[in-house]
């Protein structure tokens, strides 16, 4: 607890805090650790060992083969791409009204977006499968980017709407005075200033496209062809559900782009997130 | 996509008259325009999210099953649907208390360990918060699917690492199979939820923590107060709002965890013992064709996180802050 | 599908996923006029088929789709789904109005589809091709609802008790043929192998429950008139669960295996790792296919009943069924034939371990003396039983009714009577179309 203190730290609480990294190292890595060691190891399964026992990369050959997931992962690639660009430009047109307009009905608006981010998947998971059913698109990966960014977009709303508050009104009336449109100051001032913010938007919408399990599910059905990487795992573990290394292997592939992805970004991420949640 | 933006041209145009934002002109243009900005995701929000909400409601009244949806008939039962969940046994004795105190729970966890998290990063040294803030991204960035699977792998029964150790280091002798009890299964699932939910909280709460004036907490250990005194009267105050946002955004997360729950062994409604409201409604609705039961139960916990909303909102954020 | 949208497209929304619609929409399922079986060029057969039923599936149908499309003009595509989420994708499939042309469709499913109207007669086109008569009558029982019948007999299979036979001789013991023996047979094994898995309990699989149940004189359910009780907890049934469960507690099965299902079982003994199990007559190509090392280390015999004698085993196996979707039912029959019938049928028995539904066909195969046939082969004909013909039965196995019983037995949590006292009274509701 010696956080921010003007005071040197003491020794015992230097100790303590080094114990703590070493937990908390252990705690995050571990799950990540022991499915890469599985994924690398021809006896994964057979036997406990720390290390591969037998170091191979058969188990991601078959996989990325046999086990379909070079297709899976284009799926979740082209979905989770989509419901990025569609949901950052709608969140960003949507965000930009209700930060730089006054008018009637845009607080309802906001109690809105604040309230659907509450709503269940399951209580949508009925209606939106008959909904779907409906538009024809069951088992197609389109049906699947819309209901996608529906998901996506209250929480972009939110977020955005910190960043487009926090860009001085000023800048945007100098760019009036230097005769510029509306349009004009909108692409040079006040999107280059809200970039960050998209990127932290198109984090969350990434990872909703990307993890997201249930409507997968059940909207792609039987249609293994279209599957996504969360139920491209599913189906695969009801297959082999004791070839440990394999398994841990497609999870190796799902996870480390993510993974790539997130640490590239976390500065943004934290300045993004602190601005959509917290400046009001 | 390409098709949204024909409906913001004409306000792009128009605004060289209007003036800055809709504060100086009252032109037709002006007072349109943030519902022109609004309207594409207005749309997408109203079809696919609320229209959707009422229509679960709509078949929670209803007799809903594989017939009715295939022909299109409607057949209203009323409350029956409702009458039944609240009712079951099981309601009350398995599927609330696992819902609820799962949640109450894993945000409780969720909090306490990023916000501990977010104090020790801030006052590590530039190399040591690189590597562990980068090794919390990892543990974020995993999927909850692929999370799931690796903890069932690590507490397998025969072969999983978990009870490999026990039994090495002598501390049971015969492999457990911790997915039967509906306790060791839920702490399972808490393992998995708080592994993959506190880098949210810890990277939120440590952006905050790094914006509190240094002079305020200088002044107040000048004063004498100690470090837990320091915390609690001059972060915890200042970072209100952060907190406000991580407890709502877990408590959401953590009220409708499904994936977790229904893909480790018995989740899917094998072992009535673990069942949630969303597993349980997605399983009578997709498994067992009670489509309107299953939306009664979706309705339920719906209303749930609403109320739970509304308290939020009504107690942290004030109107004037939105 | 353009035209069915621009009425709607009235916001920037819906008209992005108007043009998203049209581009992506351009699938080669189009065709489906009319157009006899043999002419059926340009079209489409979309095929559902149970994965893991047999391990060289894919050159199969491969041989199939070239044979269909030389017959036909037609293409084929065979997808492969999961039995473990079957029923709940069928069933999804059904509600969504996507379901393929044909499907390999359970026995205990095909009359619960059927009921749903997701199905099309094929009695007619059995009769037009002169197969009536030659079908297995306990699969074209199975297969019939309300008088029509759906499901056509595609394969049968039955389980029986599939042994280590190394495991056993090193225990120094004969295959059971009482429950006493079992019993004591497994505990040999647990002395002399304390690691191993003396005999798999599954917790996940019904089928392996039910000849305990009938092998101690119990039912698992009894259609009175119109009313159905099930009769897992009467004091014989019970009997029977107990012995089962019994072993487990007896630390003579696995901790795991609480939650296994049949594939997990297949997977452990293909290690080696379990002296004897409950498996089906499909398994033994599986289990080399896993592990070709098991060559010659494992026999079956017969599902012992509590006091001699051959317990009864559930009679499963599938239909190939028609949907209603299907747009060009005898191109859909035509493969259905294909598939039931002659050279296929026969090679898919011989790939797969199993039955063939056409009694010309299975006569043969019931007269095999291989040492991996023949023991199913007499718990085909001596002891075979079935599990409640109806529609209804399917909601008990999506329910997981006995699975949850023996879950909860076997990880302790209640026991024998509790249990079996709560799954009769699920699955009694059930059957009789409650919930």
């Amino acid at each position: 607890m010696s956080m921010l203190s003007v005071r040197r730290p003491t020794r015992a609480v230097q100790v303590g805090k080094g114990v703590a990294v070493v937990l908390l190292l252990f705690f995050t890595l571990f799950p990540a650790y022991w499915m890469l060691v599985s994924a690398l190891d021809a006896r994964a399964g057979l036997g406990t060992s720390f290390l591969p026992a037998e170091p191979t990369l058969d188990h991601f050959r078959f996989v990325l083969t046999e086990g379909g997931f070079d297709v899976f992962l284009r799926n979740s690639a082209v979905v989770a791409l989509a419901t990025v660009l569609v949901s950052a430009l709608l969140a960003l047109l949507a965000a930009v009204a209700v930060a730089r307009f006054r008018f009637r009905g845009r607080l309802q608006i906001l109690l809105m977006v604040l309230v659907v981010q509450m709503v269940p998947l399951e209580a949508l998971v009925i209606p939106l499968f008959v909904q779907v059913r409906d538009l024809q698109l069951l088992e197609t990966l389109l049906g699947l980017v819309v209901v996608y960014v529906a998901l996506a977009l209250p929480f972009g709303i939110w977020m955005l709407r910190g960043f487009v508050a926090a860009v001085p009104v000023e800048l945007e009336e100098a760019a009036y005075i230097d005769g510029a449109s509306w349009g004009r100051m909108f692409r040079s001032v006040l999107f280059p200033l809200v970039a960050p913010g998209l990127v932290a938007t198109s984090i969350f919408s990434f990872i909703t496209a990307w993890n997201e399990f249930l409507f997968a599910m059940t909207l792609l059905g039987g249609a293994t062809d279209s599957y996504t990487v969360a139920i491209g795992l599913r189906s695969f573990f009801g297959q082999f559900s004791n070839q440990w290394g394999a398994i841990m292997a497609a999870s190796t592939l799902i996870t480390v782009p993510v993974m790539v992805f997130f640490i590239l970004v976390q500065r943004r991420l934290a300045s993004g997130l602190t601005a959509g949640a917290v400046k009001g | 996509m390409s098709s949204t933006l024909p409906v913001t041209a004409p306000a792009e145009r128009g605004t060289t008259s209007a003036g800055a934002g809709g504060r100086r002109g009252r032109s037709w243009v002006a007072r349109t325009r943030p519902w022109l900005l609004l309207a594409p995701g207005l749309v997408v929000l109203v079809v696919l999210m609320l229209w959707p909400l009422v229509r679960v409601f709509l078949f929670s009244l209803q007799d809903y099953g594989l017939p009715q949806i295939v022909s299109g008939e409607q057949e209203w039962n009323g409350v029956d649907n409702y009458v039944e969940v609240l009712t079951s046994a099981q309601l009350w004795a398995v599927v609330l208390p696992n819902t609820i105190g799962f949640a109450a729970l894993a945000v409780t966890a969720t909090v306490a360990l990023g916000t501990a998290v977010a104090v020790l990063l801030a006052s590590l040294g530039t190399l040591w918060r690189t590597v562990v803030s980068s090794a919390i991204m990892a543990a974020w960035a995993m999927p909850a699917v692929t999370g799931t699977y690796v903890w069932i792998w690590i507490f397998d029964a025969d072969r999983g690492v978990f009870n490999h150790v026990l039994q090495t280091l002598g501390l049971q002798d015969q492999p457990v199979n911790w997915f039967t009890d509906r306790w060791s299964f839920y702490a399972i699932v808490l393992l998995n939820v708080v592994h993959h939910g506190f880098p949210f909280v810890a990277v939120t709460v440590l952006a905050g923590l790094l914006g509190v004036p240094k002079e305020l907490l200088e002044a107040a250990e000048i004063d004498g107060a100690g470090a837990w005194r320091r915390f609690f009267s001059i972060i915890v105050p200042q970072l209100r709002q952060v907190f406000a946002v991580v407890i709502i955004m877990s408590t959401i997360w953590d009220f409708k965890v499904f994936a977790q729950v229904y893909l480790m062994p018995g989740g899917a409604g094998t072992n009535r013992e673990v069942l949630n409201l969303g597993v349980w409604s997605y399983v009578e609705s997709f498994g067992q064709n009670r489509y309107g039961f299953g939306s009664a139960i979706a309705v339920l916990l719906t209303v749930m996180l609403l109320a739970i909303t509304v308290v939020y909102v009504r107690t942290i954020l004030k109107e004037d802050e939105l | 599908m353009r035209r069915h949208f621009s009425t709607r497209a009235t916001t920037a929304a819906t008209a992005a996923v108007v043009a998203l619609v049209a581009a992506g929409c351009s699938g080669p399922d189009g065709g489906g006029e009319g157009g006899g079986a043999t002419d059926a060029e340009g079209q489409t057969l979309d095929v559902w088929i149970m994965q893991g039923t047999n391990p060289s599936a894919d050159t199969f149908f491969d041989e199939v789709g070239a044979a269909f499309t030389a017959q036909t003009g037609a293409e084929l595509n065979v997808d492969f789904i999961e039995w473990a989420d079957a029923h709940d994708r069928f069933v999804t499939s059904i509600a969504g109005g996507t379901t393929p042309d044909v499907a390999e469709t359970g026995t205990t499913w095909t009359p619960e589809f059927a009921d749903a109207g997701a199905l099309a007669p094929v009695g007619d086109h059995v009769t037009q091709a002169g197969l009536d008569g030659d079908l297995v009558e306990g699969l074209v029982d199975a297969g019939t609802y309300e008088g029509e019948l759906y499901g056509m007999p595609w394969y049968a299979g039955v389980r029986a008790l599939v042994y280590n036979t190394e495991i056993f001789d090193d225990a120094g013991v004969e295959p059971p043929t009482s429950w006493a023996e079992l019993e004591s047979a497994a505990q040999a094994i647990q002395d002399e192998h304390p690691d191993k898995i003396a005999v798999a309990v599954p917790g996940d699989a019904e089928f392996t429950v039910y000849p305990w149940v009938w092998g101690a004189g119990g039912e698992v359910a009894t259609l009175e008139g119109e009313t159905w009780t099930s009769q897992l907890d009467s004091p014989a049934s019970q009997d029977g669960l107990a012995f089962w469960t019994g072993l487990a507690e007896q630390g003579l099965s696995s901790a795991g295996a609480t939650t296994w299902r049949e594939t997990d079982v297949l997977d452990a003994f293909a290690a080696g790792d379990v002296g004897m199990a409950v498996m089906g007559s499909w398994t033994p190509g599986a289990i080399l296919e896993a592990n070709p090392d098991m060559e010659g280390r494992f026999a079956a015999v017969p599902i012992p009943g509590q006091d001699g004698g051959i317990a009864p085993s559930v009679l499963g196996g599938s239909h190939l069924s028609m949907f209603s979707t299907s747009e060009n039912q005898d191109l859909a029959f035509a493969f259905i034939e294909l598939m039931t019938t002659g050279e296929f049928a026969e090679k898919w028995g011989e790939q797969a371990g199993y039955f063939p539904g056409q009694t010309s066909l299975l006569d043969e195969t019931l007269e095999s003396t291989d040492p991996l046939v023949a023991p199913f082969a007499e718990q085909f004909v001596d002891g075979g039983a079935s599990v409640p013909v109806s529609p209804a039965f399917g909601a008990v196995q999506a329910r997981a009714t006995t699975s949850t019983m023996m879950q909860s037995i076997l990880s302790g949590s209640s026991d024998v009577a509790t249990a079996s006292r709560s799954a009769a009274e699920e699955m009694t509701s059930l059957l009789n179309g409650g919930s």
